[in-house]
């Protein structure tokens, strides 16, 4: 079998589970090719090479028994270095947790593990999911495969470079302020930010308990539905857990968008943050095509991206310093400077400031239920530039804002952001999919039909 | 804000440390703070309430 480093976790796992793949020969191949490309991409933290080959050895003794843990069995995944994997540290990125290896699995690398998949290693992140693309951390920013002067978005760094360049077929993100979305629009990729509470929280370092979600992140639409069917479900152990049951998210990806109400938010990029226009265009062509394909589109107003940005905000760096105060207290010189300054804003803020944000942030909610009674889902932009060079730090400083990922994070309605294009530059453009409450699966449909008409599946950066 | 009020905020937050260590970060801690609350609209129900919403829980 050639290009293994390109093969879908569907496919991966149906060659496993005939025995026309073998767990083990996948896994050399993908840590064959970290080997060499890693250098050039920083994706990881720590391959944990051993560990993973002799699960992927396990995995093949069970296949030739006729035991499949699950749908995901044999098949390779990246984590993040803020959800825990038993025996190795939970870094953060940070000099702040060098050393903090953890006891146990977090839930979703549990899930994970029990759906057969094996693990490959620990991936870069902005330092404590806030602070980057900084290079004054104790391991390098990870890099965009498309072009590596560039960044691959943030803070699931590691996770789109590694994705998007075959160094694995799945990893998983955490989006506080839009970070599964933004590396999965910077890399050209799928990324799934779940409804609010339907992915265990337990055993990742917070970011800001009421704003983070855990995601999938994936080459095809297809696999993140995959993931998210071995992820999701009810954790008592988790206050945030929803009571809401795991959906049937890979079953109805086929289905026909005739009929579909899509609601194009287009004040976002063009009035709100003004989006370059090979973005603006991207999102046209995304439109256009749902329309040809049956969907019905309207335009939809919501409240607008500074304000959503500015709730987000303040919500986050509040809890953020709740978490973050001793060590900026005691250990200040051991963050970057760049989380150092993000985190010190939560100082600032008043319990009035608080409070406000979470109130309004409730109407925001009634705003975008409101318009979800209207349609089926919202079209609308994800990032509105392609990545600019990681090495300039004003260019990053003034593209980083320009999104519209943070309103999804306020409300907790489920978000997919995926590759619309790629720029003249050879940079993706990125689109962004949006749905009711735990209705992931018209998401995922929505996200399909784009996916199928224009084979953005098949789009993979040069890098060899 | 100024710099007696970001000074006075930042030793009652306990960073005296940073204030002494790294002042540029603070100062620029502050301002992001302060610019970006005043871009909320205030909800004009006094009602309104926050969200989450409190639940009684297992513990209640």
């Amino acid at each position: 079998m050639s290009d293994l480093h390109w093969m879908t976790v569907g496919a991966a796992a149906r060659a496993i589970a005939t025995r026309e793949l073998s767990p083990v020969d996948l896994t050399k191949a993908l840590l064959d090719r970290i080997e060499r490309l890693d250098p050039k991409l920083n994706a990881f933290i720590r391959v944990d090479g051993e560990a993973a080959l002799q699960a992927a050895r396990a995995a093949e003794a069970e296949v030739v028994s006729g035991r499949l843990r699950g749908p995901l069995h044999g098949v390779p995944v990246g984590i993040k270095d803020i959800i825990d994997v038993a025996g190795l540290p939970t870094t953060c990125h940070s000099k702040i947790l060098e050393d903090n290896v953890a006891a146990a699995d977090a839930v979703c690398v549990e899930k994970l593990r029990g759906a057969g998949a094996i693990v490959l290693g620990k991936l870069s992140t902005h330092e404590f999911a806030i602070g980057g693309p900084s290079f004054d951390l104790p391991w390098p920013p990870a890099r965009n495969p498309w072009n590596t002067d560039h960044h691959p978005g943030g803070s699931s760094s590691g996770s789109g470079s590694g994705v998007a360049a075959g160094l694995f077929p799945m990893a998983l993100g955490t989006d506080t302020g839009g970070s599964v979305r933004n590396p999965a629009s910077c890399c050209g990729i799928v990324g799934l930010k779940p409804t609010y509470g339907l992915v265990s929280r337990r055993g990742v370092f917070p970011l800001s308990f009421t704003l983070d979600h855990i995601g999938p992140m994936t080459r095809t639409v297809g696999d993140n539905a995959l993931m998210l069917e071995a992820i999701a479900g009810h954790d008592p152990l988790d206050p945030g857990s929803a009571a809401a049951t795991r959906g049937h998210y890979a079953s109805g990806l086929e289905r026909s968008v005739r009929g579909l109400r899509v609601g194009f938010v287009r004040h976002f990029h063009e009035t709100d943050t003004p989006a370059d226009p090979e973005v603006t265009a991207g999102l046209e062509h995304v439109a256009r095509t749902l329309e040809a394909e049956g969907a019905e589109l309207h335009t939809i107003k919501l409240p607008t991206l500074g304000e959503f940005g500015a709730v987000n905000r303040v919500i986050l760096q509040s809890e953020a310093w709740s978490i973050h105060a001793p060590w900026l207290s005691e250990r200040p010189e051991d963050y970057g400077m760049l989380s150092r300054r993000r985190l010190m804003a939560g100082a600032f803020m008043s319990s009035g400031d608080y409070v406000l944000a979470s109130r309004r942030r409730l109407e925001m909610i009634a705003e975008v239920e409101a318009a979800l009674r209207e349609v089926d889902v919202l079209l609308c932009a994800s990032s509105m530039d392609p990545a600019c060079r990681i090495d300039r730090p004003a260019d990053v400083e003034r593209t980083y804002p320009r999104q519209a990922r943070t309103p999804f994070n306020v409300t907790g309605h489920p978000a997919l952001a995926m590759m619309a294009g790629l720029s003249a530059g050879g940079l993706p453009v990125s689109v962004q999919f949006v749905g009711r409450y735990f209705d992931e699966a018209t998401v995922f449909a929505v996200a399909r039909a784009w996916e199928r008409a224009a084979g953005t599946d098949k789009k993979h950066p040069a890098i060899v | 804000m100024d710099k007696e009020t970001i000074e006075l905020l930042a030793r009652r937050a306990g960073l005296a440390k940073a204030l002494a260590k790294f002042p540029d970060d603070v100062t620029a801690s502050a301002k992001q703070a302060a610019d970006v609350a005043e871009k909320i609209k205030r909800p004009a129900d006094p009602r309104a309430e926050p969200w989450p919403p409190m639940r009684a829980g297992i513990g209640l």
